[in-house]
């Protein structure tokens, strides 16, 4: 697996030999050790100024700081996969290449960002920063209150859709998604 | 990035592979309202949203003004709700509380009447889709394309018989589907009346009135700036949330879907409104504060949709 790693950076795979490469580096921690490895010999040889060590920790651990975005859920989203697009243009330089490990982890994120752009920063300013979670298992989502409940089933009322499919889509304005917690 | 893609993409499509709505799928769609409104029923449908599901039950008697409804939810608290020509009656036991809405101005019934179908052409693509079997029944499908990014697409599952929906799709701008309804069981013929009867565990619980009157929003000061296109506002009310809370509420459509803005004063709640986007299937619900008033927007539409209407609210004193 080292000599694919060491391949990969220097950009003498074919496009159909990325995957293996990629995917250790997103499981495997030897991978990622000897990806980290390699570059740090690289920037010795070229004389590059050298990032602190743990900044791909500190990036990640940051991340995980930021206050998690509300809105619907994004899909799931594969990092390798949009990781492997981003190889061929990043591997060139070892800064963009660690700047690659730190946009892995960001990725997840990247993808719920668009849904902030369409709310207009007027004077009122919108939104939507609520609570702070881990970025990859908690997607963030302002859950369905009581009180929203109320909202729903009155927007439901005056729906023309209950005309084409009766009250089956009463059940999402009292489903249990959007019960209270507590009574 | 995908989003916009597939928004192309979609364009692309809809403009290329099936430009036209055929008179066949408009047919079919009239076929669907007739069977809503005329079929007595009975079955259990499963309602899909991201990874979760819930069942339900629903049995439909067939009279005059929609005749009676009854929905019961089988997982979790029995939550039912129960229609009866105009009135709606949601029984929510885990709060002992029953909310009843009316459609009190029959002006403002927004049922699609079937001479109406044709009008949805202008804002979405409606052809003929494949022929599938849903619940024993061998169904029909009629896709609705959306012409812009501002609604939702659908897909729809009507029986070949008796055009009873079996089974419906939401779809986002990506085609990935954003909700779910689907009939495991359905039967078709005469319900009886005690099919229908409110829950007797409901004696006692707190009945809360919607108390719906009309009222002239623009004259109270208030403004909804630039509308979305292809939506038109049918329903402009006052009424109560939880008893205790006076909100207009103004409901706007395309036909197909709906949304409401709820206008609110802030004074005298006891807790901080939230502000933000939150949703539900194909329901997005967006909140935020206007001129001491809180405006809340509530519609079958994408995100991006409800938030754009929230946003040209607007406030000015009248003079």
């Amino acid at each position: 697996m080292k000599t694919k790693i060491s391949a990969l950076m220097d950009g003498e795979l074919a496009s159909h030999e990325l995957d293996e490469p990629l995917q250790a580096l997103a499981v495997d921690a030897e991978a990622c050790e000897a990806w980290r490895t390699y570059h740090l010999i690289s920037d010795v040889l070229q004389g590059t100024a050298l990032l602190a060590d743990n900044c791909v920790r500190r990036v990640t651990a940051r991340l995980v700081e930021e206050p998690a975005l509300i809105g619907p859920l994004p899909a799931d989203v594969a990092p390798p996969e949009r990781a492997r697009w981003f190889v061929p243009s990043a591997l060139a330089a070892s800064v963009a290449a660690v700047a690659l490990v730190g946009w892995m982890a960001f990725a997840p994120q990247e993808k719920a960002a668009p849904l902030l752009a369409p709310v207009a920063l007027d004077q009122q300013p919108a939104p939507i920063v609520v609570a702070k979670k881990a970025a990859k298992d908690a997607p963030a989502r302002l859950p369905m209150t009581a009180a929203t409940r109320d909202y729903l089933i009155a927007h439901q009322t005056f729906s023309p859709r209950n005309s084409l499919q009766g009250m089956a889509r009463y059940v999402r304005a009292v489903s249990a998604e959007s019960a209270p917690a507590k009574p | 990035m995908s989003r916009t893609l597939g928004a192309l993409l979609l364009c692309t499509v809809a403009g290329w592979a099936q430009a036209q709505t055929t008179p066949e799928a408009l047919g079919w769609l009239r076929k669907i309202y007739d069977a809503t409104e005329k079929l007595s029923y009975t079955g259990t449908f499963v309602y899909q949203q991201g990874d979760r599901t819930e069942t339900s039950r629903i049995a439909h008697r067939a009279g005059a003004r929609g005749g009676t409804e009854k929905l019961e939810v089988l997982d979790g608290a029995p939550r039912e709700i129960l229609r009866t020509g105009d009135e709606i009656r949601c029984y929510l036991p885990e709060s002992r509380t029953v909310k009843v809405d009316h459609r009190s101005d029959p002006r403002a019934f927004p049922a699609l009447l079937p001479e109406q179908v044709d009008g949805l052409a202008e804002n979405y693509v409606i052809a003929l889709g494949e022929t599938r079997r849903v619940a024993g029944y061998d169904c029909r499908a009629i896709t609705l394309t959306p012409k812009d990014d501002l609604r939702y697409g659908y897909t729809l599952w009507a029986d070949a018989r008796t055009g009873m929906l079996l089974k419906a799709r939401t779809l986002d701008l990506d085609g990935s589907t954003v909700e779910q309804f689907t009939f495991t069981q359905l039967r078709i013929g005469d319900v009886p009346r005690e099919r229908l009867q409110p829950p007797r565990a409901a004696q006692g619980w707190r009945v809360e009135q919607a108390g719906v009157a009309p009222v002239d929003l623009s004259q109270a000061g208030w403004r909804v700036g630039a509308e979305l296109p292809g939506f038109r506002k049918i329903v402009e009310i006052r009424r109560m949330l939880r008893d205790t809370h006076p909100v207009a509420q103004m409901v706007y459509t395309d036909g197909l879907a709906a949304i409401s803005v709820f206008i609110e004063p802030l004074v005298g709640r006891s807790e901080a409104p939230r502000i933000g986007i939150a949703s539900m299937g194909a329901l997005n619900v967006y909140t935020r504060k206007v001129a001491e008033h809180l405006v809340t927007v509530v519609g079958e539409v994408p995100a991006a949709s409800v938030q754009r209407i929230g946003n040209t609210v607007e406030y000015n004193q009248p003079q």
